[in-house]
């Protein structure tokens, strides 16, 4: 493909709550710090891609793309999407057709504002069908767990470790947000914490193993491959992007230990990237709960089905900062994660996109990994719903 | 919510849980399709409705739900799962409903994975009075506790009677019970009301009779609690149950459906109105279905109105009426009214008021004592030809001394004295009265049940049982003697009980 999308800058805000700041002065910041990275001023701008699931519900906004016009004084097309991969998506579609080289990719979400009602938003956002049967927000993870555990038969001391395993990636991904300047929560855990959570909940899963409500905004610049040299000898290129649907309603998918949008998303991202899974050291995927982090790991080919959690489980044994999936060295959620760095739905995919900018360029300062091989990739995972949609964006630092 | 057309479409798959299936390759969904996923556009048109709602499922998996959404807040903790129907053929969500959570309860789910449940109509979470109900039946129950699963089969009737009658009924109860001192009655659970009551009812009412709900042609339902003060339980039932012959293209029903209201005596009223129209030859309305639901209403002790409270309980009881394989015919009835105030509730008022000294006599005693009465002399009877003796039934000092009055023996009347298991059920009482006495009885047998309503009135009918009832029977497992005296039942304390009985309200 002649014209890979390259990333120039990065920008976002802090995760978590932000009482005193409106969706507008959160989506400035991200802009501001992007456009500064990247070198560039609005005018250079020919488009902007802008996620938010919420805003007109929970900031009572109709047309997003106003006040976006009126922050940059911009009057060029500009599209309101959901998720961030999904303004990504649009916008790595404009840059490859050749209609545009310079973009703005953005998102934001206020989820605070609506503190009381959130949990219903989410719901209905989820599935309308599994709300009206009484669904909450976390009860589809749980029986995500469930089922997993039937098909797979773990019982006894395997279920302990697997138990364990789970706590481990909240510990983990807490661990790795100390490091990062920009996390909701900066504090370390214990497993311990993890297991009197569930406890007190009464449930397999507790507070610890979910990702919170947060507000924030993220930013970047996307150009095409050429006139990102003109800006940056260090441009990120996307080498692959692959987007896929499932049911709405969780109950109907024929797996319930699985989401078939994220194998199938990698599937296809490889494939156009032309990399292999072992090529890629780093992923940033979407742990809205513990259990997220571990089905991802299989459903994204890294770890074999109904093993992640002994992998995680292994890992942990001598945690150094990464998994040893079947030998191999792999980082993931680097960032924190949703569950530590935090979770604004619009804006999320964005720290993920800002998380494997900043490794591939060698900038995450305390949080970076250590390279063994070169070249080297990363990919992140991002879903709506759950797991009703899904996307994959495989990065590199060379053209292919 | 309270968007009508979305509470409409929800409803109208929800309540029923109507599916569609795919001919060609059998597939089958929950909800409305048009077109199968797996056979793309040469299955239009090659959609088979089916639904859920007589079927039982299996709890595939499920988890503890003590944290809900806003709307459900008021449902505390419970249990949420996925729950497969056909061979896991179909899986729908769903809430475990029937069941309060302890703070100290041991959660064992992997104990209730796996388990058989039946689907249950209930209310689907707390709205504001000023809204529209919602219902749903993604509520389930567990099949081997207080409700049974029973196969619902419309069987072909085989014989003729000159007089129409009582082809089937069925009684509602719900499991939660509270007792005191000599009296034990039903507690609806938080999300039951006299609809969820009424539909019950009737789908009981419908597995015992075996008549295919399409011959229904009319359903008249009798309740003084009603959640709407406009818009009738009656529709619901008739979409629910799908009575009458079914549009199905624009999701209507050919079914006649009416509420009506005379305090206790809005259901019995109407067996007259039943039993004539299916005799009319011309009407060409083959059955007809009558509902007494109450979750009978009472203001809390202390207040106005507070003495009621000592004796309200909830249920429903529904009668099909007839010309074919009847078990009861009417030989007679007999009624009489007078504008009497002993009892009332006025519009926007939540509780009902008592006159005190007009409720005995000269309100209940005088009218029910008068219809009976009138009745055996039309029909030349007297308390000696008569088996059973059923009046209504507020509390138990009212019906015995009545039946005393009348001349009838502890024997006659005792089988259908049935508030001290289960409270007052307002229009449900002398109804369930009726079906205790039915689920005992011999063929050729005589009954005389009188209804009181206040207000005031008194409606007598003198049932003639037939051969059949014995054989009908078998078909009914959930009876009044299990649902009185059954390992399942739960009782609660006066606290949770007014809990329970004022529901899914937010306001």
């Amino acid at each position: 493909m002649s014209k890979f999308p390259a990333i120039i800058g990065v920008g976002r805000t802090r995760f978590g709550e932000h009482y005193e700041r409106s969706p507008e002065k959160l989506i400035e910041e991200a802009w501001l710090r992007a456009s500064e990275e990247a070198g560039i001023e609005r005018k250079d701008l020919q488009a902007a891609y802008v996620a938010d699931y919420f805003l007109p519900i929970t900031n009572k906004f109709g047309l997003e793309e106003g006040f976006l016009s009126e922050l940059t004084e911009l009057h060029v097309q500009m599209e309101i999407t959901r998720s961030f991969s999904s303004a990504l998506s649009n916008a790595c579609n404009a840059i490859q057709a050749g209609r545009y080289n310079l973009v703005l990719v953005g998102g934001m979400e206020k989820m605070t504002d609506r503190w009381d009602k959130i949990r219903d938003d989410l719901m209905l956002l989820e599935d309308p069908w599994s709300y009206y049967a009484g669904c909450t927000p976390e009860a589809n993870h749980e029986l995500m767990l469930r089922a997993y555990i039937k098909k797979y038969g773990i019982k006894d001391s395997e279920l302990e470790k697997l138990n364990y395993a789970l706590a481990y990636v909240a510990v983990k991904n807490h661990k790795h947000a100390l490091k990062n300047e920009y996390a909701q929560y900066r504090r370390e855990i214990t497993v311990e914490d993890v297991l009197k959570q569930r406890k007190a909940a009464r449930k397999p899963l507790g507070l610890y193993d979910f990702a919170p409500i947060s507000d924030g905004a993220t930013a970047l610049i996307l150009a095409s491959s050429e006139v990102a040299q003109k800006y940056t000898d260090k441009p990120v290129y996307i080498l692959g992007c692959s987007s896929a649907t499932d049911y709405i309603t969780f109950s109907s998918r024929e797996d319930l230990t699985r989401f078939l949008v994220t194998r199938i998303c990698m599937e296809n991202a490889l494939k156009m990237a032309g990399i292999s899974l072992k090529d890629i050291a780093l992923v940033e995927l979407y742990d809205q709960s513990t259990v997220m982090e571990m089905v991802s790991l299989e459903d994204l080919g890294f770890a074999r089905e109904g093993k992640a959690w002994e992998a995680i489980y292994e890992s942990y044994q001598n945690h150094d900062g990464y998994y040893i999936i079947d030998g191999k060295r792999l980082y993931v959620n680097t960032n924190g994660g949703l569950k530590a760095d935090g979770n604004p739905l619009g804006a999320t995919g964005g720290a993920q996109v800002f998380e494997v900018f900043k490794q591939l360029r060698g900038e995450a300062g305390e949080r970076q990994i250590e390279l063994l091989s070169e070249p080297f990739y990363a990919c992140t995972l991002e879903l709506e719903g759950f797991g009703t949609k899904g996307y994959v964006y495989v990065f590199g630092k060379e053209l292919r | 919510m309270s968007s009508e057309p979305i509470e409409r479409r929800v409803s109208y798959v929800g309540d029923r849980l109507r599916g569609s299936k795919c001919i060609l390759c059998g597939k089958e969904y929950f909800d409305l399709r048009d077109y199968c996923g797996n056979c793309g556009r040469k299955s239009y048109g090659k959609m088979a409705p089916i639904d859920f709602f007589f079927e039982k499922g299996k709890l595939e998996v499920c988890t503890f739900v003590n944290r809900p959404t806003n709307k459900f807040t008021k449902l505390g903790t419970y249990i949420y799962g996925i729950v497969s129907f056909h061979n896991e053929k179909v899986r729908v969500p769903g809430r475990l409903t029937d069941k309060l959570w302890k703070e100290d309860d041991e959660i064992d789910l992997s104990s209730m994975e796996g388990r058989e449940v039946v689907p249950r109509f209930r209310r689907r979470y707390a709205v504001k009075k000023s809204e529209i109900v919602p219902t749903i039946s993604l509520a389930f129950t567990f099949a081997d506790e207080y409700y049974l699963h029973q196969e619902y089969k419309a069987i072909k009737p085989n014989m003729e009677y000159e007089k129409p009658g009582i082809v089937g009924y069925g009684v509602y109860i719900s499991r939660f019970r509270i007792r005191e001192s000599f009296i034990e009655r039903s507690v609806p659970f938080i999300d039951e009301d006299a609809i969820t009551a009424a539909v019950e009812a009737g789908k009981l009412a419908l597995i015992h009779s075996g008549v295919d709900s399409s011959l229904i042609g009319k359903v008249y339902v009798g309740s003084e609690s009603n959640p709407y003060a406009v818009k009738p339980i009656a529709s619901k039932v008739a979409q629910v149950l799908k009575l009458g012959e079914e549009d199905k293209a624009d999701g209507v029903q050919y079914v006649d459906a009416v509420d009506t209201e005379f305090a206790c005596k809005a259901a019995t009223s109407m067996f007259k109105d039943a039993a004539s129209l299916v005799f009319y030859p011309d009407s060409h309305v083959s059955c007809a279905m009558v509902i007494g639901t109450d979750n009978s209403q009472a203001a809390p002790r202390g207040a106005p109105g507070g003495e009621l409270d000592f004796f309200v309980g909830y249920g429903g009881c529904a009668f099909i009426f007839g010309m074919h394989d009847v078990i009861a015919e009417i030989e007679g009835w007999h009624s009489c009214t007078s504008d009497t105030p002993d009892f009332w509730r006025r519009d926007g008022e939540p509780f009902p008021r008592h006159g005190g000294r007009f409720t005995g006599d000269p309100a209940y005693f005088k009218h029910v004592g008068k219809a009976a009465k009138k009745l055996m002399e039309k029909l030349r009877l007297q308390p000696s030809d008569i088996q059973y003796f059923i009046s209504h039934q507020p509390n138990i000092r009212f019906p015995v001394r009545i039946a005393k009055a009348l001349g009838f023996k502890d024997e006659q009347y005792m089988p259908g004295l049935q508030v001290a298991r289960f409270g007052n059920t307002y229009s449900g009482a002398s109804p369930i009265g009726l079906a205790a006495v039915l689920d005992i009885a011999k063929p050729e047998e005589r009954i005389l049940v009188v209804s009181y309503g206040s207000g005031a009135g008194s409606d007598a009918y003198l049932f003639r049982t037939t051969k059949q009832l014995p054989e009908k029977r078998e078909r009914q497992k959930f009876n009044i003697q299990y649902q009185a005296q059954n390992p399942y039942i739960e009782y609660v304390d006066y606290g949770t009980y007014r809990k329970l009985k004022l529901g899914l309200e937010t306001d």
